[in-house]
């Protein structure tokens, strides 16, 4: 079994795959996918109050970049960056991309994962706390930041809730990836 | 014994734990305004005008109550914004407020007759003459209980007056008189029942240092972990201090309250409402405690046998450490 805070790696195949993600335009498509979230879900975003202008940096530990977030409703902005400029932000939130995705989507429990270590969290608290309580608000599903609606939508939650969890079996099984880190 | 059965009232931090909490079996769920009129007044936590009117709908089509907290003391200065979150959850359809200013009891019992008041356990009444008066001023039908008192006191409690009582039954506890904390005051410049926060967040800081991670509130330190240790949510009064050249939780050890295995005894005791501590925790969270609650409380109303919830909450609680608090008091 693995250790409470050892961290559910990605494989280190999939590891070698992301660099080429890297070359997608990530940053806008996933601008225009928050910023039509924000039209679709206002309170979503004024559930953050003041932190809604902070930058949150997200760290996933098994990616060689990092996003800066700002969540400001429909002048929100998501940039791919280095890990150092993601350091460098209000908030910086650091963990598996498993783990961070499992937090979206509700799957994970916040909580949980800070306090056992799994993610872990620097600066402004009350903006981390802000954000862990609109995402547990919200009940994100995959469709939603993709847009999607009717049966399309119920699809694509199956297929991609899915997978995660299907990943998250595999990284469960392969405890040797959290050492490869 | 009372005849009816006994209440199951839970925690709501954002609509969808109220969902949650009403699908797991809560005859009531308790919320907020996301202000400083209610006593847990952090940010990302509560309702808007719109969605608590959303959440009292919810729970009304699925045969729950919602009971809305207005419990922190009005400003002298500006009592206003505690007498309007009143309006607006007598507007809402919400079933009772929770209060424990004079100016909320008194604004609810002059011009919402309608809807139910509450005690707040911030009015920390623990006395018949107390509640009597509570009682005879401003109508109010029931009283949440301070976590001070012993069974045999509740028992007597009840047989000294006449409207109900409410009992919290898990989650965290204060070792202050329910929330007058001079520590947290002192060292964040707020006080937990004016602006709602004990410990707030933006004065909370995790610091990695060399030797692990340092826990701080206002600058002060209240915890250290050691890397890969967990870490907890720097609460000032269950903090490691160093005093008499010794290292060690000086106030109270980080335990919390799982009074699962004395339902019965409060059902004896004449208590009416059994209440879940945590509108800051998550749905998760609030769903199993709730769920196990459920099967707890109807065991006990159908005389089963009583259900081990120690055992299915294990791992639920604040450092996983468990109390039954003074509702055990074995030293008088
Ligand atoms: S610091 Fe402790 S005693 Fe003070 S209000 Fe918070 S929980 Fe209560």
């Amino acid at each position: 079994m693995r250790p409470p805070n050892a961290e559910p790696m990605l494989p280190g195949f999939v590891r070698q795959l992301f660099p080429a993600v890297a070359g997608l335009p990530l940053g806008p498509l996933l601008t225009l996918s928050l910023r039509s979230l924000a039209r679709r879900r206002p309170s979503l975003f004024e559930r953050l109050g003041e932190s809604r202008s902070a930058c949150f940096g997200i760290d996933p530990v098994d990616l060689a970049f990092a996003f800066r977030v700002v969540p400001e409703g429909q002048r929100s902005s998501v940039r791919v960056v280095s890990k150092d400029e993601a350091a460098r932000s209000d908030v910086q939130i650091k963990g598996p991309l498993l783990t961070l995705l499992g937090l979206l989507d509700g799957t994970l429990d916040g909580d949980a994962m800070f306090f056992s270590r799994v993610i872990s969290i620097s600066g402004r608290t009350e903006a981390v706390l802000a954000l862990r309580n609109t995402i547990e608000d919200a009940e994100l599903r995959p469709a939603d930041l993709l847009g999607l609606h009717g049966i399309l939508a119920r699809y694509v939650d199956t297929g991609v809730l899915g997978a995660l969890s299907v990943a998250r079996r595999l990284v469960d099984k392969n405890p040797s990836g959290a050492r490869e880190a | 014994m009372t005849t009816t059965r006994m209440e199951l009232v839970c925690p709501a931090g954002t609509p969808a734990t109220l969902r949650a909490a009403v699908q797991a079996g809560a005859n009531a769920v308790y919320c907020g305004f996301r202000d400083e009129t209610n006593a847990r007044n952090f940010p990302g936590l509560n309702f808007s005008r719109d969605e608590l009117a959303e959440g009292v709908r919810f729970a009304h089509d699925h045969g729950s109550k919602v009971l809305v907290a207005i419990n922190t003391f009005a400003r002298v200065d500006d009592v206003d914004i505690w007498k309007k979150a009143a309006d607006a959850a007598a507007e809402s359809g919400a079933d009772a407020i929770i209060a424990a200013d004079f100016a909320v009891l008194g604004h609810v019992a002059k011009n919402h007759k309608q809807i139910r008041l509450h005690l707040s356990v911030q009015a920390a009444a623990a006395t018949p003459e107390a509640i009597g008066f509570y009682a005879a001023q401003f109508g109010v039908r029931r009283v949440v209980l301070p976590r001070v008192l012993s069974l045999q006191e509740i028992a007597a409690l009840n047989r000294a007056i006449d409207v109900e009582t409410e009992a919290f039954v898990f989650g965290g506890l204060c070792v202050m008189i329910e929330g007058r904390c001079y520590l947290s005051s002192y060292a964040t410049g707020k006080s937990p029942n004016l602006n709602g926060v004990c410990s707030p967040p933006q004065m909370v800081s995790y610091d990695e240092e060399p030797g692990g991670t340092t826990a701080r509130l206002s600058g002060f330190t209240i915890d250290r972990y050691e890397r890969g240790q967990p870490v907890g949510y720097p609460t000032l009064c269950k903090g490691k201090f160093k005093a008499g050249g010794r290292t060690s939780h000086l106030f109270e050890d980080p335990v919390s309250l799982n009074a699962g295995g004395m339902i019965a005894g409060l059902k004896a005791a004449g208590v009416t409402a059994l209440k879940i501590e945590g509108r800051q925790r998550g749905k998760g969270y609030v769903s199993e405690v709730v769920r196990a609650f459920r099967k707890a409380v109807d065991a006990v109303e159908k005389g089963g046998e009583p259900v081990d919830i120690g055992r299915l909450l294990a791992g639920q609680s604040e450092g996983a450490r468990q109390t039954a608090g003074a509702y055990e008091k074995k030293w008088r």
